[in-house]
């Protein structure tokens, strides 16, 4: 079965972006990663991990809600699409296959 | 939102600049939300420096690449025949502009191609010959009289032998020696030039023999070979093998039989010949042991495998073993320290200017700062031509912002512009080219006479040059090209299409090539002027003696002292002549002994009528005469430098002792006032006299110099009827000293010509320019009650101004060049401050010509018509 590649870090910026739910776009979700993670994370990283979830349909993104701060520019939302929601599952039912097959200690 | 609170803008503008468009609104979006923050919670430093390196660590492969456009990329080729369209038909509606590219452009290219040609000839010459990196001329290096070491391609009969006898590595020699005889074919003689030569000659060196075997022809020692051209001049055919050519030896004639014909020989040969004959015959006749004279060419050719920098260190240990006891023997006569011997490679002797020993059968050396000059020249025109370009397409772009605008508008990329005004600078150098081909073909005969070559345009068809030339043609489209294409392609299209668009800031660029152009041409201007003064000077300045109505009549070498005396009987009845007085033929130098030391002079022999024909005053004693029997034997004439440099208070009676070898006291009877015996090129020398005879100089009567001479031809024949008649009349023989000098000043007049011409249509074109963009501006002055002169100079004082500034420029440079040009002149004008005043008035008052024509015109155009265009 071919599946697509999630690296470790790509997988925690797909979660955050299903997280936020709608509201992502590449400075919150760098702030949420590090309140979350408390490590800290280049903004420059996320952009271009967003760039690749995108390219490979994990994401969908449209422009929008432009203020004051950021000079009137335009923030890029981004949503999980369903091929993102399933790979994050796979991803998770995996996990939890392996966790449920690991000897019980002590 | 605040103002202050703005990132570093440098930081913001590095991003836009390097980040790819369709990314940059989120990301920097997200940076300046961010910076917000930051700056409140941290402050200002903090902030900043946060937001940069933010910045440069988005300097990713993700943000650096380009979206593709969604739609199809035209190719290259698709818009190819409309470049061509488009920049013949505009090529066409600006006639003018398309003229004065087009002029520029091949007149510069004209210049180049003919350095080409000139610069292959002179490193293709003597590459024909197959042996080419294993001959070598023997060069020697030699202490002067005065003690100087002087390096010279001279050596003598017994070299070549000896080299070969002991140095392994020598495979063969060649001797070769020129002289001028008077030979007989059938009944008639002719002076000519003759080359003897070893009988291997044909072996070591490449040229092909029309008919005789190469190895044979010159082993006999009554052989010559004969080039077709001369066989030609004396036989009217080139099958001559077998026919007899006499030889004047003295006072007989002596027979060689042709046999073999050789091809002309090729132009770019250092080896000229006409007449080849065996060396042996003057080894046999005139044998010569010593190794410190200094007289022929000694060629050889080295094996295959032997290195010449292993070789050459032998040559002076053959010297030093063969010639330790003359070397003695000449150091206790006064010869001072030891001379060298060297090889020369034979492709280096063309443009050697060390060894500038060119004789003996060698011809056409020449200097390779004249190839660097011509160079220099051609690349300033060319330069000139292509700013010319440059700034008319730059000025001329404004008319064109509207089709640059709808092209962006219907999808055109900058690559694309920028390709479609390389191809119209292409199109213009291309036809540029094809006239530039036509002008050097038309002129060749003209600069081959300049530049003294036989340059023929076949050519051209060789291989590496026709490369040259079409790189010359690409670097030139490029260059003309690149900047416009860059500016025009640059356009936004907007603004393009929505107002009248001009040109922002001073046009830093234009102006200043203006003034590239105008300097270069000031700077030749300049030197041209300081050109034509020297050579006026050096042809009017007095000689110290008088070189007019002045007939030099050769009698071949050796004294005819009976011989001059019947021609002074002969000719004394004859109305038209003034005086006959004789004078050895050309300039010896000696040494002699003065007042205990050497001194080195000029010297020569005279009759006692020379010095009055001539008209060179004498300062103190007498003439020789005939009155003093014992002049012929004791007295000698000396000149005022002599006197100096021997030191005397009161010369007359003072003596030189051994004067050419020969061991008796001389006494002074005379000094001569200096005169420039040698050309205006060196110092007046010590020269001394002595009674003799030689050659004829008459004196003829002023306006009957054609009678006289008919008189004088018609004695020779009669006293001399072997000998060709050969005269000279010394003005002439004055002038010629200054031959290469009358070739810089037309070279150089041409050039200067050439680059004020190219120069002043390009500030043509921009004056027709700036006053179509000022054509509004000018009517409303008018209006307000400008004067037709007012504006005229309003149009015109921009450019002047920048001509003035050129000028200034040109200055130093030009004043440095010719002083360096006039160093190498004894006699030399001084650089004055006129000259320079006269060339920046030449170069104003054209400058003033050519904007001047436009800007009247423009000023007496009637305010109504030029309002109401638009």
């Amino acid at each position: 079965m071919k599946r697509t590649y999630l690296g470790e870090f790509e997988e925690v910026v797909l979660l955050i972006v299903a997280v936020l739910n709608g509201q992502a776009y590449g400075l919150m979700i760098t702030e949420e990663l590090e309140k979350q993670t408390g490590r800290s994370v280049s903004l420059s990283a996320v952009h271009a991990a967003l760039q690749r979830l995108e390219e490979k349909g994990f994401v969908h993104s449209r422009m929008g809600g432009a203020t004051q701060e950021r000079g009137g520019r335009r923030k890029r939302f981004f949503t999980v699409t369903v091929a993102g929601s399933r790979a994050l599952q796979e991803i998770q039912e995996v996990r939890m296959h392996l966790w449920g097959m690991m000897p019980k200690s002590g | 939102m605040n103002a202050s609170i703005r990132p570093p803008k440098w930081a913001d503008q590095l991003l836009a600049w390097f980040c790819a468009p369709h990314l940059l609104e989120e990301i920097q979006g997200d940076l300046h939300e961010r910076y917000h923050k930051q700056r409140q919670e941290r402050g200002k430093a903090a902030a900043d420096a946060a937001y940069v390196g933010c910045v440069l660590s988005f300097i990713r492969p993700f943000t650096l690449k380009r979206k593709s456009p969604p739609y199809i990329q035209a190719s290259f080729t698709d818009m190819l025949q409309n470049y061509f369209i488009i920049a013949l038909r505009h090529m066409k509606r600006n006639k003018v502009f398309s003229t004065i590219n087009i002029a520029g452009l091949s007149v510069g290219l004209a210049c180049c191609m003919l350095i080409f040609l000139y610069t292959k000839d002179e490193v293709s010459f003597d590459r024909f010959h197959e042996k080419k990196d294993r001959i070598f001329r023997v060069s020697a290096t030699l202490p002067d009289p005065e003690g100087n070491v002087f390096k010279t391609g001279s050596t003598n009969m017994i070299v070549g032998p000896s080299l070969q006898q002991e140095i392994p590595e020598m495979e063969a020699y060649v001797r070769m020696s020129s002289d001028r005889h008077v030979i007989r074919v059938v009944t008639k003689t002719f002076n000519q030039q003759t080359l003897w030569v070893d009988q291997n000659f044909f072996s070591v060196f490449s040229f092909p023999l029309l008919s005789g075997n190469p190895d044979k022809v010159l082993s006999d020692i009554r052989a010559v070979v004969i080039t077709e051209q001369m066989a030609l001049t004396y036989f009217g055919t080139s099958k001559v093998v077998g026919k007899t050519i006499e030889l004047e030896m003295g006072e007989t004639f002596e027979p060689f039989t042709v046999t073999g014909v050789a091809k002309n020989t090729p132009q770019n040969s250092s080896i000229q010949f006409d007449l080849l004959f065996p060396y042996q015959y003057i080894a046999e006749r005139f044998p010569d042991k010593e190794w410190l004279g200094f007289y022929i060419n000694t060629f050889v050719v080295l094996h295959p495998q032997a290195q010449y920098q292993t070789v050459e260190p032998k040559l002076d240990q053959v010297f030093m073993s063969k010639a330790t006891e003359e070397l003695k023997r000449a150091q206790q006569n006064g010869f001072k320290g030891v001379p060298h011997f060297g090889l020369q490679p034979l492709l280096q002797i063309h443009l050697d200017t060390e060894y500038g020993d060119i004789r003996n059968g060698l011809q056409y050396g020449s200097n390779p700062m004249y190839s660097y000059i011509l160079s220099g020249i051609a690349i300033f025109i060319l330069l000139i031509a292509c700013i010319n370009f440059i700034n008319l397409t730059t000025a001329h772009s404004l008319k064109r912002s509207k089709e640059i605008g709808i092209r962006k508008v219907v999808g055109g990329n900058r690559g694309q512009l920028i390709r479609q005004f390389l191809n119209e600078s292409f199109v213009c150098c291309f036809i540029a080219f094809v006239l530039a081909l036509l002008m050097v073909v038309l002129v060749l005969p003209f600069f081959n006479e300049l530049a003294n070559k036989r340059l023929s345009f076949s050519y051209l068809l060789d291989g590496t040059l026709a490369g040259a030339y079409l790189g010359l043609f690409l670097l030139t489209g490029l260059i003309a090209g690149f900047y416009p294409a860059f500016v025009l392609s640059g356009f936004n299209p907007i603004q393009s299409l929505s107002k009248r668009y001009t040109f922002s800031g001073k046009n830093y660029l234009t102006k200043g090539l203006v003034i590239a152009q105008f300097s270069l041409a000031a700077f030749l201007m300049i030197v041209t002027i300081v050109v034509y003064s020297q050579f006026d000077y050096l042809t009017t300045k007095d000689l110290g003696y008088t070189d007019e109505h002045l007939v030099h009549v050769s009698l071949g070498r050796g004294d005819h002292s009976n011989l001059v005396n019947v021609f002074k009987n002969e000719l004394a009845n004859e109305a038209s002549v003034e005086r006959v007085a004789s004078k050895d033929f050309g300039q010896n130098f000696t040494i002699a002994e003065v007042e205990g030391k050497e001194l080195f002079f000029a010297f020569s022999r005279i009759d006692e009528n020379y010095l009055p024909t001539l008209q060179i005053p004498l300062a103190k004693g007498r003439n020789f005469s005939k009155n003093y029997p014992a002049d012929a034997e004791n007295s000698i004439v000396v000149n005022e430098t002599f006197v100096k440099e021997a030191g005397w208070k009161d010369p007359i009676g003072k003596t030189v002792y051994n004067v050419n070898g020969n061991a008796k006291n001389l006494t002074v009877i005379g000094v001569v006032k200096d005169y420039h015996f040698l050309s205006l090129k060196e110092k007046i020398q010590p020269l001394l006299f002595r009674l003799g005879t030689g050659d004829l100089w008459i004196k003829l009567k002023p306006a009957q110099t054609l009678k006289g001479l008919q008189a004088i031809e018609q004695t020779y024949h009669k006293l001399v009827p072997y000998r060709p008649f050969e005269f000279a009349f010394m003005d002439e023989v004055n002038r010629k000293n200054y031959e290469a000098e009358a070739k810089w000043k037309q070279i150089i007049t041409v050039a200067a010509m050439l680059s004020i011409f190219v120069s002043c249509i390009g500030l043509f074109g921009l004056t027709i320019l700036s006053t179509e963009r000022r054509t509004r501006e000018i009517g409303i002055r008018k209006v307000f009650g400008a004067s037709a002169s007012q504006i005229a100079t309003l149009l015109s004082a921009h450019f002047i101004k920048l001509v003035l500034f050129s000028f200034v420029m040109a200055v130093p440079a030009a004043w440095y060049s010719s002083r360096t040009w006039l160093e190498n002149f004894a006699y030399q004008i001084d650089v004055s401050w006129w000259m320079f005043a006269l060339a920046g008035v030449l170069i104003l008052v054209i400058a003033l010509a050519t904007v001047s024509v436009q800007a009247i015109k423009a000023s007496i155009i009637n305010p109504a018509s030029s309002l109401r265009s638009e």
